[in-house]
């Protein structure tokens, strides 16, 4: 409706960034054309990873799936590919999995199989993929993340044991225990060697030349623990920086594993901060590494998610529309393989119906409306320019303070950012119950009933048929040479030799992942909580 | 861990004590950090445990911080049984005076019978902070 003058005194973007009534020529009359926006394919990247973009093969459509055993998922993955999604086998690992425990742990006693697939045994790495071709699917992604070592090992061996040539197939792993401790919560280790064996897997994959990603740099967990769009892709960048150190301390040149190093990314409900993102981490990303290391001409690769962060239990129809934005935002940002939230994830794991109309969804942007036809469409907007221009400088700021306090690892283990984390939800917390932060259907809107949708059910027998699994599986093996093998894990983690092979091994012989992963907390000590108190 | 005797669980602070707590492995602590910052500003004494938390720890914890109230946030559906576990914990340790709220995803289905355990309060996604703190405040004084 209309009104006297404007809707609010001051209009912001979602991280409080002022914005004008209009902008023109002036506005962007001090950016650079050449250096700073460029072309499509060269650096800076501003404008998008290839020169192509879109015009050569939409977006990987994933679906991130997992829940029960590797044959319930397997289920789920085989109707994903049916329907047309493309971005392969996107695999969600249950807690007790990601954390290093097997089925029968009582600390996984209640979560086998719920929030992902558990995982404890090359077997059950195997039944993922039946009747699922390896070499066609598309990229095959885990959050795998404290546990990279032994994901490496159970996708090699899979591939191994159909006869799939390693160079044959796309795998990403998450493989990024740093964020783990500022935001995401699954790490195992203290943080130095957690890095450490995140590195090895890096490592390997250089050495062996293989066509993968072995590590999936995520923002994603950090924005959704309360980061802006800045501090997203500052903090993201700084723990990317933080591997390559590593790795460069073992006198691995940077230009052999740089450009195999994905940056992940999610995308919530501020379309324009969003779309300018994406063109920042690209620039600021291929700025760090000529600045620091003289590397050019590494295109970053971006991996997104549409993130379930702003959708509601409530109303949960109405996540479909802030889905449809962004994936849109992403088309605009010029990601590479994006997933999709469900308009269900606000009440559970999504059901199959959920999952195929955020399939639908993307299908329908892509081959409906014409916006992947050209490349980097908003280029050239004078907000969007300036957008862009101002975040890169706030990024640079915030990796300039991250430096200063010694780099991403004492940034994080000094509570630096969580700090930074806590902050940002506390103030998006507080802008959403004032009203100034609008959320339809919760603090606007609002309905007394919510519509009813179906929710996905966990099968109470999953952890029970698991655990008889395990026990058969332990009964099976050649005990000794599972013993054998986790001494030489044990050996490797103390005298700081690279851990693939010898977890590689373990995993073949019949060892589980508990057993690997108790075999690293026996020598590094295990991560423990802190407990806080109010001032 | 405190006495058995039964004074165990009673305040006898000013202002009201609470234990936030994260049961299970899921890692997600935002909401968990963002009421224990907001319980805090609204004048209450707070404890958070960090995440990983048994219900046997929770329970302890309690206990030895002689917390009036425990919130406990979860996200990743062991809800019902981390619940009773907590609940059936303080009742056996004499602390049953020890109010329990829950947030977090906990489908409509659960509730009666969350309820039906004695759980004081539960709050789902879009929850106001106005209303938790209101909530908790509501809870009959101890003594």
């Amino acid at each position: 409706m209309r009104q006297d003058g404007p809707r609010k005194a001051r209009f912001t973007t979602s991280s409080g960034r002022e914005v004008k009534r209009v902008y023109g020529p002036a506005d962007v009359a001090d950016i650079d054309v050449a250096t700073e926006i460029g072309e499509p394919g060269h650096a800076p990247y501003t404008r998008g990873s290839t020169e192509n973009g879109y015009r050569d093969g939409f977006w990987g459509w994933e679906f991130y799936a997992g829940f029960g055993s590797g044959a319930d998922a397997n289920a789920r993955y085989r109707y994903l590919i049916e329907q047309g999604a493309t971005g392969g086998v996107s695999i969600a690992l249950d807690l007790p999995t990601q954390l290093g425990l097997d089925a029968d742990h009582p600390l996984a006693r209640r979560e086998v199989g719920r929030v992902g697939v558990c995982i404890n045994t090359l077997e059950d790495a195997d039944a993922i993929f039946s009747g699922i071709d390896l070499a066609t699917v598309g990229t095959i992604f885990s959050t795998a993340n404290a546990i990279a070592p032994v994901m490496l090992a159970w996708i090699s061996l899979v591939a191994e044991r159909r006869g799939v040539d390693l160079s044959a197939f796309q795998l990403t792993l998450q493989n990024d225990p740093l964020k783990e401790y500022a935001a995401r919560g699954t790490q195992i280790l203290p943080v130095r060697p957690a890095v450490e064996l995140a590195c090895d897997v890096i490592a390997h994959c250089a050495e062996q030349g293989l066509p993968w990603y072995p590590v999936s740099v995520s923002g994603s967990h950090m924005k959704q623990a309360g980061a802006s769009c800045a501090e997203e892709a500052a903090f993201t960048l700084a723990n990317a920086l933080a591997y390559v150190e590593t790795l460069r301390a073992r006198g691995i040149p940077v230009e052999r594993f740089v450009d195999r190093m994905e940056l992940h990314f999610s995308t919530d409900m501020d379309f324009f901060e969003e779309v300018a993102k994406y063109r920042v981490v690209r620039r600021v990303w291929s700025e760090l590494l000529e600045e620091r290391y003289g590397v050019t001409g590494v295109a970053p690769r971006i991996h997104a998610v549409a993130s379930g962060l702003p959708l509601t239990a409530q109303q949960p129809l109405n996540n479909v529309v802030r889905i449809t934005m962004e994936v849109l935002a992403h088309v605009f940002g010029g990601v590479v393989q994006a997933r999709t939230a469900c308009y269900d994830e606000a009440l559970a794991i999504p059901t199959e119906e959920a999952v195929k109309l955020s399939l639908r969804t993307n299908q329908i942007i892509a081959h409906e409306t014409g916006v992947a036809d050209t490349v980097d469409p908003l280029g050239g907007s004078y907000f969007v320019e300036r957008l862009t221009r101002d975040m890169h400088d706030e990024v640079r700021s915030i990796l300039s303070t991250v430096d200063d306090l010694g780099g991403a690892i004492p940034a994080i283990e000094s509570g630096y950012v969580a700090g930074r984390l806590a902050e940002g939800a506390y103030r998006q917390q507080r802008e959403t119950e004032s009203g100034e932060r609008v959320v339809v259907g919760v603090n606007r809107y609002v309905e007394p009933e919510d519509d009813a949708v179906p929710v996905f059910k966990v099968e109470p027998a999953w952890a029970d048929a698991q655990r008889e699994r395990l026990a058969a599986f332990r009964e099976r093996r050649d005990g000794a040479a599972v013993e054998r093998a986790l001494e030489d894990v044990r050996r490797a983690a103390e005298t700081g030799a690279s851990s693939v092979v010898p977890v590689r091994e373990a995993v073949r012989v019949g060892a589980t992942i508990g057993e690997i992963c108790d075999a690293w907390r026996e020598v590094h000590g295990e991560w423990q909580a802190t407990t806080a108190r109010s001032a | 861990m405190a006495g058995d005797d039964g004074e165990v669980g009673m305040s006898e602070h000013e202002a009201l004590r609470v234990l936030v707590a994260k049961p299970g492995l899921d890692g997600h602590d935002r909401g968990a950090q963002v009421i224990a910052r907001a319980l805090t500003d609204a004048g209450m004494e707070v404890i958070y445990t960090g995440i990983r938390q048994t219900p046997e720890m929770i329970v302890a914890a309690a206990i030895e911080e002689d917390v009036d109230c425990v919130g406990l946030s979860m996200l990743s559906g062991g809800h019902v049984e981390h619940t009773r576990e907590v609940v059936d914990g303080l009742r056996a340790a004499g602390a049953e005076d020890i109010r329990v709220f829950i947030g977090g995803i906990i489908p409509r289905e659960d509730v009666p019978e969350l309820e039906a355990m004695g759980v004081a309060g539960i709050f789902g996604p879009g929850s106001s902070i106005e209303e938790i703190v209101a909530s908790i405040r509501g809870t009959p004084a101890p003594r």
